[in-house]
């Protein structure tokens, strides 16, 4: 359910943090007030009073009507299972509903009790953070590389962006069959090495393995808007630098990194909210959150309680707690981090 | 426009009068039947649609077990259930207990159809019934055999697998110290069911208290006391000595059989279709092993899946399903099915009719599976196991003994923790339950 869930609720905040930065946003706010300016010169007086207001035009009629196609979808597919998913997390109930017990908080105080949750929020964090730090460290040296390159950049770029017409259940089966320690090529070369490489039985190879993939994944969204914030750096500033003799590993790290601050920001929110719920169908296609438990993330969890299971309650608490976490995560990055960044050109 | 409306006015008036001539009544079925066997199904389907004109089953794949199993519970909820949907084994409590189903027994002799339920094969009936009365149509009935290459065992001297663990354990280790193979076995991808709840029963171990849940919901796992950690300790040794495999995700266990690549391999019977087809190598199957000190071993159990009937139908549409039920039980549909895709015939009377037709002199591998589910007569350790969310008990038990493979844990420490797991979630199955208890039930 949690799956689901999260998916208006990334893309409603999108739009919202890509306006604060690049170009988006000075396009879309002319468009809007060149609309609203042919209404009436009431509405254009108040345009140039101030912005935000102008763009509304008259009353709450128009931006109501403009918001309820978001507002619909996100009642439907957001605040209604939202809320069955908060009832079901405190009953007890057979599968087919026949049979529905209240028990308070009884589902929390056994999944908080139960050593194979804590197993699931520890591999849960190890496994964001490294695919954040991987994703995010592997797009920047991508998007630098291929901001230096003059010639064919389109061509390096569609294939960058390529993985991410993948489907995640096909890139998993991919992955899961490179490394497969019986078959897999890439695993036979790991032994060749001499690395007992076998994430079938190695918990800590399952995770590497499902990181890997989720991160390949990952790695051409969060490039294509670095590759996108770099072309907002100024160039004067850049030429500046190289008259000043600085290299061009120096220019990227002193000049383009700090500009490029609010898209990162933006990003690692977003690869946090990607770790959380949207590797669901790597890791089951991958490793079905074994060997032992060792991939097993929150958001898994969840559908093979759910959905395997069939234990309704434990799932919906859990679904529950999830969408607490990564809420809690969210606010906290922008708490405290948000500050640190400079929107500023 | 008027002649826009007058057409299709006459339109649906033809559709209405053609309609009650050649009204079938139409039942769906939804199945986790896929690759040979969902062809096999339906096969089967077109053979009942043929064989009379009052009723046509639609027979529809939900994708795998637990697929049709979500499927089905959420038609249900939008009250739209199908008629009939194959659940596996390990759902028998969660259906019978859910109130959503009609026991088939009831439903077919209130159809009027003279099925004789005490003919089904002994292990078949024992679990698919309750107080002594079918609720699910048993449909594809396997049981773990065990495949082995005959090149590999010829090779090494042997002219056959031994009988017990023991002896077995030699054979193997002999065929990868004289390199006729990469690996002696490859671990199967449902082992808790082979290597595990069947062991227990072939080898007269107690796998839970109240005889295996028949007795009641207030049943405790006690496989932390039985044999069934020394067999863990086995496992995780030829998997340390290279003996045994893991296939892993990405690849089927059964390929890196049938490729010659490992000797043995434990499956299930049903996989005849696919082995038939698929195998590269000179293969054969026999019983599965038994402890040397436990003589003689007892019956296996089974695993698949039946057919349930959901609640809330028309009287005609239930005819329909009645009709259908009546056609898969019959000794001719049974053995048709059994040699199409090596589940086992359920009834005795289709086995002898199977035998008759002198069908085991072309296929003695076939017959393996009926032999050991029928061998002895059953007991309480070996008539099956009731435990309810035993999907949820089950992963818990794979998760310990998968932190055995990776070294994490010892396997009696692992087989601790699985039972008292697997013990908390029957306690749940129990609260939900409580007021439903049943009865002891002795077949």
């Amino acid at each position: 359910m949690t799956l689901r869930l999260s998916i208006p609720w990334r893309d409603a905040r999108a739009p919202v943090l890509l306006r604060r930065h690049g170009s988006g946003g000075s396009k879309a706010l002319p468009a809007a007030a060149a609309g609203s300016s042919r209404r009436s010169g009431k509405a254009r007086r108040r345009e140039e009073a101030g912005l935000k207001r102008a763009n509304f035009g008259d009353g709450p009629g128009l931006p109501t009507l403009l918001l309820l196609p978001q507002l619909l979808i996100l009642l439907f597919f957001f605040f209604i299972p939202s809320l069955r998913a908060l009832m079901q997390s405190v009953l007890l109930s057979d599968p087919f509903g026949n049979n529905v017990q209240f028990v308070w908080f009884d589902n929390f105080k056994a999944l908080l009790a139960s050593s194979d949750y804590r197993q699931s929020i520890a591999v849960t964090f190890w496994f964001t953070v490294a695919q954040n730090v991987l994703t995010l460290g592997s797009a920047l040296v991508l998007a630098f590389a291929t901001d230096r390159i003059v010639r064919g950049r389109s061509a390096y770029r569609t294939i960058i962006l390529l993985p991410y017409a993948i489907a995640p259940a096909i890139a998993g089966i991919l992955w899961a069959f490179l490394f497969n320690p019986a078959v897999g090529p890439l695993a036979q070369v790991l032994h060749s090495f001499g690395i007992a490489w076998d994430p079938n039985l190695n918990p800590t190879d399952a995770l590497i393995l499902v990181t890997l993939a989720a991160s390949w994944k990952h790695i051409c969204y969060d490039y294509i808007f670095l590759v996108v914030g770099l072309l907002a750096v100024p160039v004067s500033l850049m030429e500046a630098a190289a008259v000043d003799g600085a290299g061009p590993i120096r220019r990227f790290v002193s000049i383009a990194l700090p500009m490029l601050g609010p898209t990162i920001f933006f990003l690692t929110v977003m690869n946090f909210i990607y770790g959380f719920f949207e590797t669901f169908a790597i890791i089951d296609a991958v490793t079905k959150g074994g060997p032992a438990g060792a991939t097993n993330i929150l958001v898994y969890k969840v559908f093979v309680d759910g959905f395997v299971n069939l234990d309704l309650g434990s799932s919906a608490a859990q679904s529950v707690l999830l969408m607490s976490f990564a809420l809690i995560c969210t606010l906290l990055q922008f708490r405290y981090f948000d500050r640190k960044v400079n929107y500023g050109v | 426009m008027s002649r826009k409306v007058a057409f299709i006015a006459a339109l649906f008036g033809a559709l209405a009068l053609a309609g009650p001539a050649q009204a079938r009544v139409e039942v769906q079925w939804w199945h986790a039947m896929s690759g040979v066997l969902g062809d096999r199904l339906n096969e089967l389907v077109e053979k009942f649609n043929a064989s009379q004109d009052k009723y046509t089953v639609v027979a529809v794949a939900k994708g795998n077990y637990d697929e049709v199993t979500n499927g089905v519970i959420a038609a249900y909820r939008a009250k739209r259930p199908p008629e009939m949907v194959q659940i596996a084994e390990r759902g028998y409590m969660t259906m019978l207990l859910s109130g959503a189903i009609v026991p088939v027994q009831d439903l077919v002799e209130q159809k009027g159809y003279k099925i004789d339920f005490s003919d089904f094969i002994k292990p078949v009936a024992s679990f698919w019934s309750y107080k002594g009365r079918m609720s699910a149509m048993p449909f594809n009935s396997s049981t773990p055999i065990f495949w082995y290459n005959k090149d590999h065992f010829q090779k090494a001297g042997f002219d056959k697998p031994a009988e017990t663990w023991q002896e077995l354990e030699k054979q193997l280790y002999a065929i990868k110290s004289k390199g006729i193979s990469e690996c002696g076995t490859v671990l199967p991808g449902d082992f808790y069911w082979s290597l595990l709840e069947n062991y227990s029963a072939i080898n007269n171990q107690p796998y839970g208290t109240l005889a295996n849940g028949f007795d009641g919901l207030g049943t405790e796992f006690v496989y932390n006391k039985t044999k069934v950690v020394s067999q863990v300790a086995r496992l995780k040794k030829w998997l340390d000595d290279g003996v045994m495999q893991i296939a892993g995700q990405g690849f089927s266990p059964e390929q890196l059989f049938t490729s010659g690549r490992c000797s043995t391999f434990v499956n299930s019977t049903a996989s005849h279709g696919n082995i038939e087809r698929n195998a590269t190598i000179s293969w054969s199957a026999t019983f599965l092993p038994h402890e040397s000190d436990i003589n003689p071993p007892l019956n296996s159990t089974i695993g698949g899946g039946a057919i349930w009937v959901m609640k809330g139908h028309t009287p005609e549409r239930y005819e329909a399903v009645a009709a259908f039920l009546d056609f898969v039980a019959q000794p001719d549909t049974q053995v048709w099915w059994h040699g199409a895709t090596g589940y086992v015939p359920a009834t005795n009377r289709a086995y002898a009719l199977a035998r008759e037709r002198g069908y085991y002199k072309d296929h003695p591998t076939r017959e393996i599976a009926v032999l050991q589910l029928s061998r002895g007569t059953p007991n309480e350790n070996s008539r099956g196991f009731r435990f309810g969310n035993f999907v949820q008990t089950m992963l818990a038990q794979r998760q310990e003994v998968e932190a055995v493979f990776a070294g994490q844990k010892q396997p009696q420490q692992a087989m601790d923790d699985a039972v008292k797991r697997g013990n908390e979630i029957l306690r749940q199955f129990e609260k939900l339950n409580a007021g439903k208890t049943p009865e002891t039930e002795r077949p």
